[in-house]
Order: structure tokens, then C-alpha cells, then sequence
């Protein structure tokens, strides 16, 4: 229970409007509890107490933020003392403190473009960048004497058309020197190109070309940019959210003509039940989930 | 073993330094003069300042290759050359980046929020 | 409120393909087009398809007119940088027959329009 006293510890309170639940200070966590009670600020939902520092809110809110807490406390207490047999697995504190000293050293030596660094599933690091970044980061960790990710193990790609700039890009790079591994990760849309990286990593050449292919974002400077796993013809870039999972065009052999045809997919009326439903939002319990990365808090945003 | 001629690093493509002094001492020199360029103020310049000096202070105190390995404690000779290299190229290319300069631009509201349903205020 | 956003839409700074203006997109466009252009006449002997030099011409001119629309710059640069490697793709035989035949569709029959023959068709 040590673990729980101590976070109990921070001082961060909820008082509710009606003054119902938790009428006496309820300890909330604080990476659980500021980010929901700044969000409804913003909304004027609840106002400030001033005499008590603590913000007010509604007792709605009040159970969303219990929730909320009750969860992020599960998880780090799982993480920390998993049962036996347990199949979680177990993060190593030490491990995480290194990679939390060492995501603040790249945040201290590169702030023009690191915009958080934060730890994912217990003990990953995560650079995320600003767009410009790409190459002085990518550089600084490949040649740095206290980092040398000499290897670049993917480019990966993702899509949330909800965002401003939809596609994430992402790369997972290795050390074998210190044994270890970091993911960074920036951003970009449609139409906005992103440095190729080929200049460093070699091995960028091919992942630039397959998230080119299935994403559709330009890499400026590439030396070979083409289609990589799509045929010749193919129209749209599968991976984008938009794209429907039966695509635009249908292949068959024709006998009349003895080739292959490409024609506009069209569908007889039965096997026309389209999924419009987002496939990303199937798991609505998924909206109150607690925040999945932990941000580590870097030099620059202490001083603030 | 003192007379023993080391004759391969026993990585591909990686041969044998002749002169591992004389080459680190002028990358090592090499690389200071470049960050000098830098402000004094910026963390990368600080960092590299001081590993690149305690290596070479170990580089001078130790005659004997082996030592100087060991003590460095970052593979043999031959890859501290490349690391110093590397880290020479970097650094010039980092006068040109100016990366100490301040943060170029705020990530826009919920870019980073996972998941992406939920609205987080940064 | 219109004018204030159309004024927004301006000021927002967008990073360029390739084109830093109209002009210089236009040429793209058009040299693009050379390209094609010079490129007809060995498309035709060499994938034997059952077209002459003019029929591609037509579709060549077809292909670029269907973007008449299009005034965004890095949209134009977009599309050039996929006409570019279509070309490419064309030019090094990567395409086979039937991919060159796609942009004339003349196996896609066209879509029935009154309801007798939607109905024959068994479709919609």
C-alpha cells in the first residue's frame, strides 16, 4: 500500500458543485486528475475555488475523474506488483528511469524541435518532433556519441483523419551499442512533405517507398520514390482510413479481349453492407481509457 | 602479448588503426574547434565538451592502446575513431541546424491525444 | 465572418512541394505533358495495343483535362509527381498491356440509366 500512500501524497483535490460525493477532499493522482479538471475549466463547467485552490466540479464529474483515477491506479499498481503467473508485463524502474534521463538529455540538446518526450507501455521511449526535425534528430541519435542508434529497425505510418495533420510517422530505431531502443515520432497530411531520411539510414529507402505507397505521403529528396507493394495501376493509398476495404477497382481475365482487365469495383446488392461505422471507434469504453503514454517532464517546461 | 601486432578488429569492413593517437587526437581537436562555433549556452555544445575531453584526457594519460580502451569503455579503438567521426560530421551539420535555438513550433491541439477520441487540454 | 476566414485560409503557411508558384506548377504541368507527348508514339509500337498514335494522343489530353479544376499548387505538384512516375512505370515496360488498356476502360460498360434496364441488369 505504499504505493498508494504515496501518490495519495500529492495534493491535488475535487470538491463537488452540489457538495453531495466527496464532501471531504478527495487525493486525486495527478497525472490522472489536472488534465480532466483543466479540460472542463476550459468549458466553464466548473469554476475555480479559490479560498481552497481546488478546482469545483459537477459530481458527474466528479465519478468520470474517480474513474478515471481508479484505472490509472490498476494499471500502475499491475505493472509495479503483477500477481503470479501474471502475463503483464513487468517494467523494469530502473530501465525507466535511464530512458527518462536520457529522453530529457535529447530534449535539452535538440529544444528547437522536440516538442514532449514520453514513456509508452511502462518502459518505451517516445520523441515526439516537430515536422522539421526529421533529419537533426534522426542525425543527433544515429551520431552522438552517448546515443549512436546506428540502426533503423522500421518507418511506420499512421492514420487519425480527425487530427489537423492526419498521418503520424514513425521511426523505431537501435542501438546495439547501448542495447536499447527509441521511437520517434512526428507529423504531416496530404500534402505536406516530410525530409527523407535516406541520407542517414540506408535502410529508409524502402520504408520511405512503402509508406509512400500505402499512406501517400511525399518524401522530398528520396532518391527512388515509387510504388513499392501496390500493383502497377493500382489507384488510392490502402492504408488511409478513407479507403474502403474492398477498393475502388476489380481485377478479372477477359476472355473476349485474353488480358487481364481493370475495372471500377461494383458490387451486386447483397455483398454491398458497407461498414460504415469508423472502424477506429468500435470500442467506445476506449473514449475514457486512461491517457496510454506518461509525458516526461523536460527541462523546458519546468522553467514555465 | 606486449609484442603481439593486433591484426584484425574482427568487424567487416573495420581495419586495423595504424596510428589511433595521432587519428583521435586531431578528430578530437577537430570536433572542439566546431563546437566552439556554437554558443556557449547550448546543452549540446556542454555534453559533447565533456565527453570529448575526458576522452582525450584518457587518450594522453595512457600510452598503451588496450588501456585506453578499456578505460573508455566503448569498444575497441577502431569504433571510438568512428564515433568521433560521426560525431565530427554531426556537429558540423549542427551549425547549420542551430537546434539550441528555441522550440520552432507548438504541436497543434490534440495531435499528440491518444486515444484520439478523447480531447486532452495541453 | 466569410472574408475573416477566407483571409485565414490565406495566412496559413503550407509547406511547398515542389512549386513556389503558380507559374513554375504550370510548367511542370507542361513539361509533364512533353513528356507524354514524345513518349506516344514507342508507348504504341511497343506494348501493341490495339490503338493508334492519335487515340492515345486524344487520352492523353483527356487524362490532363480531367484536372482543369484543380488551382491548389501543391495539389497540381501532387499529381504531376504521380504523372511523373506513371510515366516512368510506362516507359521502363514495368506496366503490362492490360495496364496501359485501363485508361481507355473499354471493357466497363456504361452504367444503365432508366429503370428497365437497371432492373435487367440486376444491379442497384
Amino acid at each position: 500500500m505504499s504505493l498508494l500512500r504515496q501518490l495519495l501524497h500529492r495534493n491535488v483535490g475535487v470538491r463537488t458543485l452540489n457538495n453531495s460525493v466527496c464532501r471531504n477532499k478527495v487525493r486525486f493522482l495527478t497525472t490522472a486528475a489536472p488534465e480532466v479538471t483543466r479540460e472542463t475549466r476550459r468549458k466553464k463547467l466548473i469554476r475555480v475555488d479559490k479560498k481552497e485552490k481546488y478546482p469545483v466540479v459537477s459530481s458527474d464529474e466528479c465519478f468520470a475523474l474517480l474513474y478515471t483515477f481508479k484505472r490509472t491506479l490498476e494499471l500502475r499498481y499491475i505493472q509495479l506488483h503483477p500477481a503470479p503467473g501474471s502475463t503483464v508485463r513487468k517494467s523494469d524502474e530502473v530501465a525507466r528511469g535511464q530512458l527518462k534521463d536520457f529522453g530529457k538529455y535529447v530534449a535539452e540538446c535538440l529544444p528547437k524541435y522536440v516538442q514532449t518526450v514520453q514513456i509508452t507501455a511502462g518502459d518505451e521511449i517516445e520523441i515526439l518532433i516537430t515536422p522539421e526535425g526529421v533529419l537533426p534528430v534522426l542525425q543527433f541519435l544515429k551520431d552522438h556519441h552517448s546515443a549512436q542508434f546506428s540502426n533503423l529497425i522500421d518507418i511506420a505510418g499512421m492514420d487519425v483523419p480527425s487530427r489537423p495533420y492526419r498521418f503520424e510517422i514513425i521511426y523505431n530505431l537501435l542501438s546495439l551499442r547501448f542495447n536499447s531502443r527509441i521511437r520517434v515520432k512526428t507529423y504531416t497530411d496530404e500534402l505536406t512533405p516530410v525530409e527523407s531520411c535516406n541520407d542517414i539510414y540506408k535502410a529508409a529507402n524502402w520504408y520511405e517507398r512503402e509508406i509512400w505507397d500505402m499512406y501517400g505521403v511525399f518524401f522530398s529528396n528520396h532518391p527512388d520514390l515509387r510504388r513499392i507493394l501496390t500493383d502497377y495501376g493500382f489507384e488510392g493509398h490502402p492504408f488511409r482510413k478513407d479507403f474502403p476495404l474492398s477498393g475502388y477497382v476489380e481485377v478479372r481475365y477477359d476472355d473476349e479481349k485474353k488480358r487481364v482487365v481493370l475495372e471500377p469495383l461494383e458490387l451486386a446488392q447483397e455483398f454491398r453492407r458497407f461498414e460504415l461505422s469508423a472502424p477506429w471507434e468500435q470500442f467506445p469504453n476506449f473514449r475514457n481509457a486512461h491517457p496510454a503514454a506518461e509525458t516526461v517532464e523536460t527541462e523546458e517546461k519546468g522553467k514555465k | 602479448m606486449a609484442g603481439v601486432v593486433k591484426t584484425t578488429t574482427g568487424l567487416t569492413g573495420l581495419a586495423v588503426a595504424k596510428r589511433p593517437h595521432h587519428t583521435l587526437g586531431v578528430l578530437y581537436s577537430k570536433i572542439l574547434r566546431t563546437l566552439q562555433k556554437m554558443p556557449e549556452s547550448a546543452a549540446y555544445r556542454k555534453h559533447t565538451e565533456e565527453i570529448i575531453k575526458e576522452r582525450s584526457q584518457i587518450l594522453k594519460a595512457n600510452s598503451n592502446v588496450e588501456a585506453v580502451e578499456k578505460q573508455i569503455g566503448c569498444g575497441q579503438i577502431e569504433e571510438v575513431i568512428v564515433q568521433a567521426e560521426n560525431e565530427l560530421i554531426l556537429a558540423r551539420k549542427m551549425l547549420n541546424w542551430k537546434p539550441w535555438e528555441p522550440l520552432l513550433k507548438q504541436a497543434p491541439l490534440n495531435q499528440w491525444s491518444w486515444p484520439p477520441a478523447q480531447p486532452q487540454a495541453k | 465572418m466569410a472574408s475573416s476566414q477566407s483571409v485565414k485560409r490565406v495566412v496559413k503557411e503550407v509547406k511547398p512541394i515542389l512549386s513556389l508558384d503558380r507559374e513554375e506548377a504550370r510548367q511542370r504541368v507542361l513539361n509533364l505533358y512533353k513528356a507524354w507527348h514524345r513518349q506516344l508514339s514507342y508507348i504504341v509500337k511497343q506494348y501493341d495495343i490495339p490503338k493508334n498514335q492519335e487515340q492515345c494522343r486524344q487520352k492523353l489530353r483527356e487524362q490532363f483535362t480531367k484536372y482543369d479544376e484543380i488551382k491548389d499548387i501543391r495539389l497540381i505538384d501532387m499529381l504531376v509527381i504521380k504523372g511523373q512516375m506513371e510515366l516512368k512505370e510506362v516507359v521502363n515496360m514495368w506496366k503490362q498491356k492490360g495496364h496501359i488498356m485501363t485508361y481507355f476502360k473499354d471493357t466497363v460498360e456504361p452504367k444503365p440509366q432508366d429503370f428497365l434496364s437497371k432492373f435487367l441488369s440486376g444491379k442497384d
